[in-house]
């Protein structure tokens, strides 16, 4: 049998050099997930126009709202409504990357990186790197449409980058976790059909109304619901300004959520790998 | 080797090779639609699910708003449980126009056309099937919203127009569904028709009555003929059974559903094209 050994000193002169670090594969890998929304937008527009849709009907349908008792201090329902608006979108986005990799497995693609001489991790970091890249441009992206219609962020512009920061750690987090059941499943259906429970998370939390004013069975499950501390975190730096206890909430709870999502997502990746 | 004896051949049925009429032709293909429900649950749960989850969360998310000065009602149920039959109702109806598409492509659709039912089955039957969907769903979801708290004020004379309501918008979606699915004969249809009835119903006094609301919302809500059809449903739940409540919203639904009839009449007229 002959071995087949790629000489880099015969390939001729113009020809790309492949960079093997791992940090260049993962890049590309990063690359590969972003140009793939990029050129699908119909998969990732619902998850940019959706949140903007509810927040615009939100600001005209419950304007008298904000008055009502538990309701914070706010000058207008959309400065509530924009941390609710970024976790929307980040949630719903994130299902989009972690779908594209349950088809890379489907398709057999992903086996086929798993053989070839690549870094096992950096496949998916580098999807998930692709996920945190579109969630700062969702929270950016939300941010600078709703300005001209009256948003005042007041935590400042580094109130505004730490939304930022956050809304990429929570793409980070739930796109760790979509992914850990992408490789467990290897089904995009799967996967799309944890859709629904993202949209009970978020309906069963404090992203559109303040917990203060509900009741019952409903208050309880926003209270046990990490949605609605990371919401809230994300709404003070928006309605109160910045204050140490607000950016603990909006960044290191993601952080925290973020960790224990990609040590699953490795993992399940281990264990696929040790299957195979 | 032995030779078994030939069973005995069952009696054959005369094959009735004249024109059915529409009522028969229809109501054949109603019940394959009904029956799709049992062979493809996946395409009927979420119109049942949803407006269940709907009427639930929105209720306790929204709460707030009951106490909102001069809100019609103290319960937040029996405002949103109407707009999650409605949708429902509605989704059950564009389903229609789905399992359309699915015929089509398959080439089921093309079997359908030359037979020798008549033209108009091919949408009435579906109708009367998004009708009995809509029926499932206008029942499941009153049924949980009143153990969630929902209570009416004229006992079945508020269930009349929620029904009424529910059926209409049914029959609305599916005139809309098998327009666009005739026109698109593809899954492209699929987002337009959802979207489309989303919207609509949410570009109406879905969420807060007329005079909660501000700005453009209060312009576009004051105007969609879905206010009307909201407000329909709501009587007997939200305020009183009342002629006044009532015949807007019936006006809406029959002026829509005709329009949208008349649509996928074209529609399936131009499939021959």
């Amino acid at each position: 049998m002959t071995a087949l050994v790629a000489d880099q000193s015969v390939i001729p002169p113009g020809r790309p050099v492949l960079r093997t670090s791992n940090i260049a594969q993962t890049w590309a890998m990063s690359k590969r997930a972003i140009l793939a929304m990029w050129r699908q937008p119909s998969l990732v527009i619902p998850s940019m126009v959706f949140p903007l849709f509810f927040i615009a009907l939100g600001t005209s349908a419950f304007s008298r709202a904000i008055d009502v008792p538990g309701f914070p201090e706010v000058d207008s329902y959309l400065d509530f409504a924009l941390a609710g608006a970024v976790v929307q979108g980040v949630l719903f986005g994130s299902v989009t990357g972690a779908t594209a990799l349950a088809t890379d497995v489907e398709n057999g693609f992903f086996d086929r990186l798993l053989a070839s001489p690549s870094t096992r991790s950096g496949i998916i970091v580098g999807r998930l790197a692709g996920g945190m890249a579109y969630g700062a441009f969702q929270t950016t992206f939300f941010m600078v449409v709703l300005l001209p219609f009256g948003l005042e962020i007041k935590g400042g512009p580094v109130g505004a980058l730490a939304l930022i920061a956050s809304g990429t750690l929570l793409a980070l987090a739930v796109g760790a976790v979509m992914s850990t059941m992408a490789i467990k499943t290897g089904s995009s259906e799967a996967v799309q059909g944890a859709f629904p429970l993202l949209f009970i998370a978020l309906f069963f939390s404090s992203a559109f109304f303040p917990r203060e004013t509900m009741t019952g069975f409903y208050a309880t499950m926003a209270d046990y619901n990490p949605i609605s501390y990371l919401v809230e975190g994300m709404r003070d730096l928006v309605i109160d300004g910045l204050t140490l206890w607000a950016l603990l909430r909006a960044i290191l709870l993601p952080a925290l959520m973020a960790v224990g999502g990609v040590a699953l997502a490795l993992r399940s990746l281990t264990k696929r790998l040790a299957a195979s | 080797m032995s030779v078994e004896a030939p069973l005995p051949l069952a009696p054959i049925r005369d094959l009735d090779l004249g024109r059915p009429s529409v009522g028969a032709a229809s109501v054949g293909l109603a019940k394959r639609n009904i029956r799709g429900i049992r062979r493809l649950p996946s395409a009927f749960l979420p119109s049942l699910v949803m407006p269940v989850f709907q009427a639930i969360a929105f209720s306790g998310s929204f709460f707030a708003i009951t106490q909102i000065p001069g809100f019609p009602t103290d319960r937040s149920i029996n405002w949103f449980m109407p707009l999650a039959i409605l949708l429902g109702s509605g989704f059950a109806g564009v389903g229609i126009g789905l399992a359309a598409i699915r015929d089509i492509e398959t080439g089921f659709y093309d079997r359908l056309r030359l037979a020798p039912a008549p033209r108009s089955s091919l949408i009435v039957g579906p109708l009367i099937g998004a009708l009995g969907r809509s029926f499932v769903v206008t029942t499941l979801v009153m049924t949980v919203g009143v153990v969630f708290g929902a209570r009416w004020n004229h006992g079945v004379l508020s269930i009349v127009p929620l029904y009424v309501a529910g059926l209409g918008i049914a029959a609305a979606g599916t005139g809309w569904g098998l327009g666009l699915a005739y026109r698109f004969r593809d899954m492209r249809a699929a987002a337009l028709m959802q979207l489309t009835l989303f919207i609509g119903l949410f570009l109406s006094e879905a969420q807060t009555p007329l005079y909660v609301m501000e700005g453009w919302l209060h312009t576009v809500a004051r105007i969609n003929p879905f206010t009307n059809v909201l407000r329909l449903a709501r009587q007997g739940w939200v305020g009183d059974v009342s002629w006044e409540n009532t015949w807007g919203g019936v006006v809406a639904l029959v002026v829509i559903s005709a329009l949208t009839m008349w649509f996928a009449r074209r529609g399936l007229d131009k499939l021959d094209d």
